[in-house]
C-alpha cells in the first residue's frame, strides 16, 4: 500500500472505505490505482477526480472498483472501438435481428426462429489455471447466448498453445507447458460441457512459439430461439425489479477484468489466481432450464449474465441501455462467504449468475420457477426514473454516481504504426515429396485431433447432423463444418472456427483476409450458404503502437472481405494484453463463421466416397508466407496468398450453384499444406486412395502440391468434364485432376503412399505427444 | 392400451442433459412423454398441476447426462433421491411389469438402485448394488460411434422388434461405462445372464466379431453393452439409441437421411409392448 493515509475507514458496521482522491498528487492518483488494483492510467484518475470535485466529495472504494470495471479495457473495448466501427461495423443486411449491440448476435434462421452467436476469450483466466479458466469461458458463453433468450445448442472452441515438443528448459518462469495446458484447458472445457449437456462440434487447436506464454482459448456458442422469445439485455422498463438468479457471490473472480486488460508476468501465478472463477456446471443446467422457461411464459422483461465485472456491469449497462436508473440492496445478495466488503459483492465475478428484470406483479411466478429448479433466486432491486445508481448495505447509502458517467467511459484511438511487408520468395521443390507430405500430415496443426474431439460430447441433444469426425468408423477423418439441426424442419446450421497465425504473423493484413476466406471455403465445403460471422480479436499489448497497427491491418482486413462478400460480423470480442515480458502473440482475429444449410439432406461431407472423379476448383499460384510447406522445409517466403472479396464471391456462388446441378459426394477446402494436404485427407476419412495427375496445370510442381492459396476446394464428382464446363462457364477455374480409387494416393511422378501409411503419420501427429 | 394412452415420463434432476431428445423420440411415435423433474413427485412447493405420481405413467426413463454432476459415482446421487421418496412405488412399478429404461447415465442409475442385473422378480430392486459401471479403460470420456451386436432371445421388452444377431450403430458419450460384476464371481454372474436371457446387447467390431478396444468401447466384461432384468421390462444401456432415431443422426448417411436410425425400435418396441398390455 503505498498511499496508506489516502484511505479512511468509514464509521459504518461493515468494511468501506473513503479514498480521498481530491487532495491526492499525481503520483499518489497512480499508487491509489494500484493499490486497489484497478489498473487504470492517470489521466482515467484524473477525469475520475473532476468528478467528484463537482460532486464536492471523496468517493468510496466501491464507486471506485465499480468505475475501474467500467472502463477496463475488456468491459469497454476502449482501445478498439473506434477502429471496429471505422471498418468493420455496419454490414446491413436484412436478417440480421441485432449486431454487436448486446450480449450475443442474433440473426434470422427461418420464418419462426432466430440463431444467436457469441464468441468470446478466456486467455488469461486459461494461461493461469487452465482447466478452471477453460470450463468458466465455456460457463460465460453459455449465458451470453442464454440471456437472449435462447438455447444454446453448439459450442465451438478455437484453442492457441506453444509448442508441444518446447524442452522443459525453454519454459520461462512463471509459464506453464504447453502440454500441461492443452491437458488442462481440453480437461476444463470436456468437464463442464459434457455436465452442462450442450455439444462441442467444432473448434480448431494450433500451436506456435509465440503462444507458448500466452495460451489463447477462444469459446464461441450458438443458440436457437423463437423469434417472439427474444430478450434485450437491458431493463424493461421503470419499476421492473432486478432478479438475481443462479450462484451464490464469493471472492472468486474478483478483478477478472482489470486482470485480463494487462500483461502477465511471472508474479501473475501468485498474484492473479483470485481472478479466475469457479465454475459449476450443474447450476448452470438448471439454471438454463429455469431462465429458458421464464422466457418461454413470457415472464422476463430484460435479461443479461453476469460476467467480467459482476453486478457493476450488468446493472449498469441494463440500466443505460434503457436509459433509467436503478436502486440496490446489495445486503440481499446471497453469499458464498461471510465478511465481504461491499465492493468485493459489487464486482465479484461468481460464476453462474443471471440477472433478470421481471414486472413487480410477475415477480412471485418467476421465483417459484427457479425454486423448482434448486436454483436460488433473489429480488435484488429496481429500476428507477433517474439516470442514477444509488446502491444500499445496511440501510446506508454507499454509493451514488450518474450511470452515463460510469458505464460510458472513455475511448481511445491508439496512435499506431503499419509494419512493412518485404516481399520475399526463397523457396524451391523439395528433395522428397513424399517426406514432406508425410511430415505436413504429422505436423500437430494438420494432425487429427481425435484425442481432443472424442474426449467432447459433440452429439448431446441428438442435433448434430454432420458430426466433426467424419468417414468410415474409426477410421474419420475431419469435417470442414459441423452441422446442426436445430428444429424440426430440415434446415440446418453450419459453423466453422478459422485463423492462420502463421500468415497473420507476416503479414496481418493478408493474413486476416486469408482467414476469411478460409472461414468461408468451410461454410461452402458442407453445402451451406455463409450467413453471418463473429470475430474474436486477439493481439497484444495496445498501448505499443506496433501492436495497434497489426490490430487495426487485421481490423481492415476483415472489413474490406466482410464488406465485399457481404458478410455480416454479429458478434465479437476484443483481447488486448496477450503479451508478456518474452513477447506478444501472433496476431490472432479467430474467426466463428456461420452458415444456413437449407436442407440438410443435402449437406456434403469431406471424406471420399469412392464413386467419381476429381476436381480441383481455384487457381494456384506460388504463395508460400506462412505455409506448412515453409514450416516444414525450413525455406523462406513472405508472399502471404492474397484474395479478393469479388473473387470470393464469384467461386461461392459458382459452386453453390454446382450442389444443386451436380451429384457431388465429397467436397474439401485446401488450407494448410495445400493440394497434397486436402487430398490425403479426404482419403484418409474415406478410407480409400485416388489417382491424380497434374501435368495439365501450369507451374511448378512443389507450387502445385504444397502452396496455399486461397478461394480452393477439391471435390468428388459424378461428372467431372460438364462439372469443369459448368464452372467455367461461370467463369471459375476448375480441372479435372484424376479419380478415386485404389488404397494409394499416387500423383503422376510425384509420389505414391499408401493410404495406411497416410493414416498412420496423420493419426499419430498429436497423441505423439498426448498418448491416447 | 391404445397409442394415445401412453404416457411416458422421462425424469430429471439437475444435470441429466438427454431428457429432450428422449421425450422427442417417444413423441415422434405417437405418444404422451413429458419430462418430469424427481421434485413432481415429493415436493410440497410444486404447484398442484406439475404435481405427479409415478402411476401416472407407463414407462420411467432414466435418461443420460451427469446427474447431480456425478461427482460422487456416475448415478449414485440420482439414484439415492429416488431411493428415498419413491423406493416403494418404482419396486410396485416394476413388479406390475410396467418397463423402465436407463440409457447410459439412467444405466448407472438403474444399477446403483439395484434394478440391474435385477435377478430377483419379487424384489425388483436389490438392497444393494450387484454391478457397478466403472471407469473406462481408456481413462477418460469418450464419444464415439459403436457397434451392437443384438444378442437377446425375446425376454426385453425394449429390443423385441430387433433381429436377434442383428447388428445397429448406436453412439456411445460416457467416462464411466465398463460393467464390472462382484471380483472373483463374474462367471457366475454371467452364466446367469446368459441362462435368463438377460443379455441384450454386446459390442463388437464393424464385421460383427466381439472386439477390444475402440470397438468395446470401455473394456466392458464379455463386451456387455446393455441388459435387462430377469422379467425384461428394465433394461439399461450404455450407447444412446435416441440420439440415432433418424438416419442423418447416423455418422456416414449417405442416402435416405430421414428414413428410421438404428435406435427407433428400441422406442416402437416398448410401444408394441405396452399396447398389449
Amino acid at each position: 500500500m503505498k498511499a496508506m493515509h489516502r484511505y479512511k475507514k468509514v464509521d459504518v458496521p461493515f468494511e468501506l472505505y473513503e479514498i480521498d482522491i481530491l487532495n491526492a498528487t499525481d503520483d499518489e492518483l497512480i499508487a491509489i490505482s494500484e493499490d486497489l488494483g484497478l489498473a487504470l492510467n492517470l489521466d482515467e484518475m484524473k477525469k475520475i477526480k473532476e468528478y467528484f470535485k463537482k460532486k464536492g466529495r471523496n468517493p468510496y472504494d466501491i464507486e471506485l472498483q465499480s468505475i475501474a470495471q467500467a472502463w477496463s479495457e475488456h468491459c469497454c473495448y476502449k482501445s478498439s472501438k473506434c477502429y471496429l466501427r471505422e471498418h468493420l461495423f455496419g454490414i446491413e443486411k436484412d436478417y440480421v435481428i441485432s449486431a454487436i449491440k448486446e450480449d450475443s448476435g442474433v440473426v434470422e434462421f427461418d420464418e419462426e426462429y432466430a440463431y444467436v452467436v457469441a464468441l468470446e476469450s478466456h486467455n488469461h483466466p486459461s494461461a493461469i489455471e487452465p482447466y478452471g479458466g477453460a470450463a468458466t469461458g465455456i460457463g460465460g458463453i453459455l449465458r451470453d447466448v442464454l440471456c437472449m433468450g435462447a438455447q444454446p445448442v453448439a459450442l465451438i472452441d478455437p484453442l492457441f498453445f506453444g509448442r508441444l515438443d518446447t524442452p522443459e528448459d525453454r519454459i520461462p518462469k512463471g509459464t506453464k507447458h504447453p502440454l500441461y495446458l492443452l491437458y488442462g484447458v481440453v480437461a476444463g472445457i470436456r468437464d463442464y460441457g459434457n455436465r452442462v449437456g450442450i455439444p462441442t462440434v467444432a473448434g480448431m487447436i494450433f500451436f506456435d512459439d509465440s503462444y507458448l506464454t500466452n495460451c489463447l482459448v477462444n469459446v464461441g456458442c450458438i443458440g436457437i430461439v423463437k423469434k417472439k422469445n427474444v430478450v434485450p439485455s437491458k431493463v424493461g422498463g421503470v419499476g421492473d425489479l432486478f432478479v438475481l438468479a443462479g450462484g451464490a457471490t464469493g471472492r472468486d473472480g474478483i478483478h477478472g477484468v482489470t486482470f485480463a486488460s494487462a500483461e502477465l508476468d511471472e508474479s501473475s501465478e501468485e498474484e492473479a489466481r483470485g481472478a479466475v472463477q469457479l465454475g459449476n456446471p450443474i447450476m448452470k443446467e438448471p439454471l438454463i432450464h429455469a431462465c429458458l422457461e421464464v422466457v418461454e411464459k413470457g415472464l422476463a422483461t430484460g435479461m443479461k449474465d453476469l460476467g467480467g465485472g459482476g453486478l457493476s456491469c450488468v446493472i449498469g449497462e441494463m440500466a443505460l441501455a434503457s436509459g433509467c436508473g436503478a436502486e440496490v440492496w446489495l445486503d440481499k445478495v446471497p453469499l458464498k462467504e461471510e465478511g465481504m466488503a461491499p465492493w468485493e459483492i459489487w464486482i465479484s465475478e461468481s460464476q453462474e449468475r443471471m440477472m433478470l428484470t421481471v414486472k413487480p406483479e410477475h415477480v412471485d411466478e418467476v421465483l417459484y420457477i427457479f425454486q423448482k429448479w434448486d436454483v436460488p433466486a433473489t429480488v435484488i432491486g429496481k429500476a428507477t426514473a433517474d439516470r442514477i445508481l444509488r446502491i444500499y448495505y445496511r440501510g446506508y447509502k454507499v454509493y451514488e454516481m450518474e450511470i452515463d458517467f460510469v458505464v460510458k467511459a472513455v475511448e481511445y484511438c491508439r496512435p499506431y504504426v503499419k509494419r512493412k511487408v518485404k516481399a520475399i520468395d526463397e523457396t524451391s521443390p523439395p528433395s522428397n515429396y513424399a517426406k514432406v507430405l508425410l511430415e505436413m500430415l504429422g505436423h500437430p496443426n494438420v494432425a487429427s485431433k481425435e484425442w481432443v474431439v472424442r474426449q467432447y460430447d459433440h452429439e448431446v441433444r441428438a442435433c448434430t447432423a454432420i458430426k466433426p469426425l467424419q468417414g468410415k468408423i474409426n477410421r474419420e477423418g475431419h469435417g470442414d463444418c459441423a452441422v446442426i439441426k436445430p428444429t424440426d424442419s430440415w434446415r440446418g446450421i453450419a459453423v466453422t472456427a478459422d485463423v492462420n497465425p502463421w500468415m497473420t504473423k507476416i503479414d496481418p493484413f493478408w493474413g486476416t483476409a486469408s482467414s476469411f476466406d478460409e472461414m468461408v471455403r468451410n461454410l461452402v465445403a458442407v453445402n451451406s450458404i455463409p450467413h453471418s460471422f463473429a470475430d474474436c480479436l486477439n493481439f497484444g499489448n495496445p498501448e505499443k503502437p506496433e501492436r495497434m497497427g497489426e490490430f487495426v491491418e487485421c481490423v481492415k482486413a476483415l472489413g474490406w472481405m466482410a464488406k465485399g462478400f457481404g458478410l455480416p460480423c454479429v458478434s465479437g470480442n476484443v483481447s488486448f494484453y496477450n503479451e508478456t515480458p518474452y513477447g506478444a502473440v501472433a496476431p490472432t482475429p479467430t474467426l466463428m463463421g456461420i452458415g444456413i444449410v437449407e436442407d440438410i439432406r443435402k449437406a456434403v461431407t469431406s471424406n471420399f466416397k469412392g464413386k467419381g472423379e476429381v476436381v480441383l476448383v481455384g487457381e494456384t499460384f506460388k504463395e508460400f508466407g506462412g505455409s506448412l510447406y515453409c514450416a516444414i522445409t525450413g525455406q523462406k517466403s513472405t508472399i502471404v496468398p492474397k484474395t479478393s472479396p469479388r473473387r470470393l464471391k464469384k467461386y461461392v456462388n459458382a459452386m453453390l450453384e454446382a450442389f444443386r446441378r451436380f451429384k457431388i459426394y465429397a467436397c474439401h477446402d485446401l488450407s494448410e499444406g495445400g493440394l497434397a494436404v486436402a487430398l490425403a485427407e479426404m482419403c484418409i476419412g474415406g478410407g480409400i486412395g485416388c489417382s491424380i495427375d497434374l501435368s495439365g496445370l501450369k507451374g511448378e510442381d512443389y507450387v502445385k502440391l504444397f502452396s496455399e492459396s486461397n478461394t480452393r476446394w477439391l471435390v468428388e464428382v459424378e461428372n467431372a468434364e460438364e462439372f469443369v464446363k459448368f464452372t467455367s462457364e461461370k467463369g471459375v477455374k476448375a480441372y479435372h485432376i484424376g479419380s478415386v480409387e485404389g488404397d494409394e494416393l499416387k500423383i503422376k511422378n510425384l509420389l505414391s503412399i499408401s493410404v495406411e501409411k497416410l493414416d498412420d503419420a496423420w493419426r499419430n501427429g498429436l497423441i505423439r505427444f498426448t498418448g491416447w | 392400451m391404445e397409442l394415445e394412452e401412453i404416457r411416458v415420463a422421462v425424469l430429471r434432476i439437475e444435470g441429466t442433459n438427454c431428457e429432450d431428445e428422449t421425450v422427442k423420440a417417444f413423441r415422434s411415435l405417437g405418444v404422451y412423454a413429458e419430462a418430469v423433474h424427481l421434485k413432481q413427485f415429493y415436493s410440497d412447493m410444486i404447484k398442484d398441476e406439475e404435481q405427479r405420481s409415478l402411476f401416472d405413467f407407463h414407462c420411467i426413463v432414466f435418461p443420460g447426462g451427469f446427474s447431480a454432476g456425478d461427482y460422487v459415482r456416475a448415478g449414485a446421487i440420482f439414484s439415492a433421491r429416488v431411493k428415498s421418496v419413491l423406493k416403494r412405488d418404482l419396486e410396485e412399478f416394476i413388479r406390475e411389469g410396467y418397463p423402465v429404461l436407463g440409457i447410459c447415465n439412467g444405466f448407472q442409475v438403474l444399477a446403483e438402485l439395484g434394478a440391474l442385473p435385477g435377478f430377483d422378480e419379487d424384489k425388483p430392486l436389490a438392497d444393494k448394488p450387484e454391478m457397478a459401471l466403472g471407469i473406462n479403460e481408456s481413462n477418460r470420456f469418450e464419444c464415439r460411434p459403436t457397434f451392437l451386436r443384438h444378442e437377446n432371445d425375446g425376454k426385453c421388452v425394449f429390443t423385441k422388434k430387433i433381429e436377434k444377431g442383428k447388428i445397429v450403430m448406436f453412439p456411445v458419450a460416457h467416462a464411466e461405462g465398463r460393467v464390472i460384476f462382484p471380483r472373483g464371481r463374474e462367471e457366475d454372474y454371467l452364466e446367469r445372464l446368459k441362462e435368463n436371457d438377460q443379455i441384450v446387447f454386446r459390442y463388437v467390431d464393424e464385421r460383427g466379431n466381439y472386439a477390444g478396444y475402440p470397438w468395446n468401447p470401455n473394456g466392458s466384461i464379455y463386451n456387455i453393452a446393455g441388459i435387462c432384468n430377469v422379467k425384461g421390462n428394465v433394461f439399461g444401456l450404455m450407447p444412446h439409441p435416441e440420439r440415432v432415431f433418424w438416419r442423418y443422426q447416423h455418422p456416414n448417411w449417405l442416402e435416405n437421411p430421414e428414413s428410421p436410425g438404428d435406435g427407433r425400435a428400441v422406442f416402437e418396441s416398448v410401444i408394441e409392448y405396452l399396447r398389449k398390455f
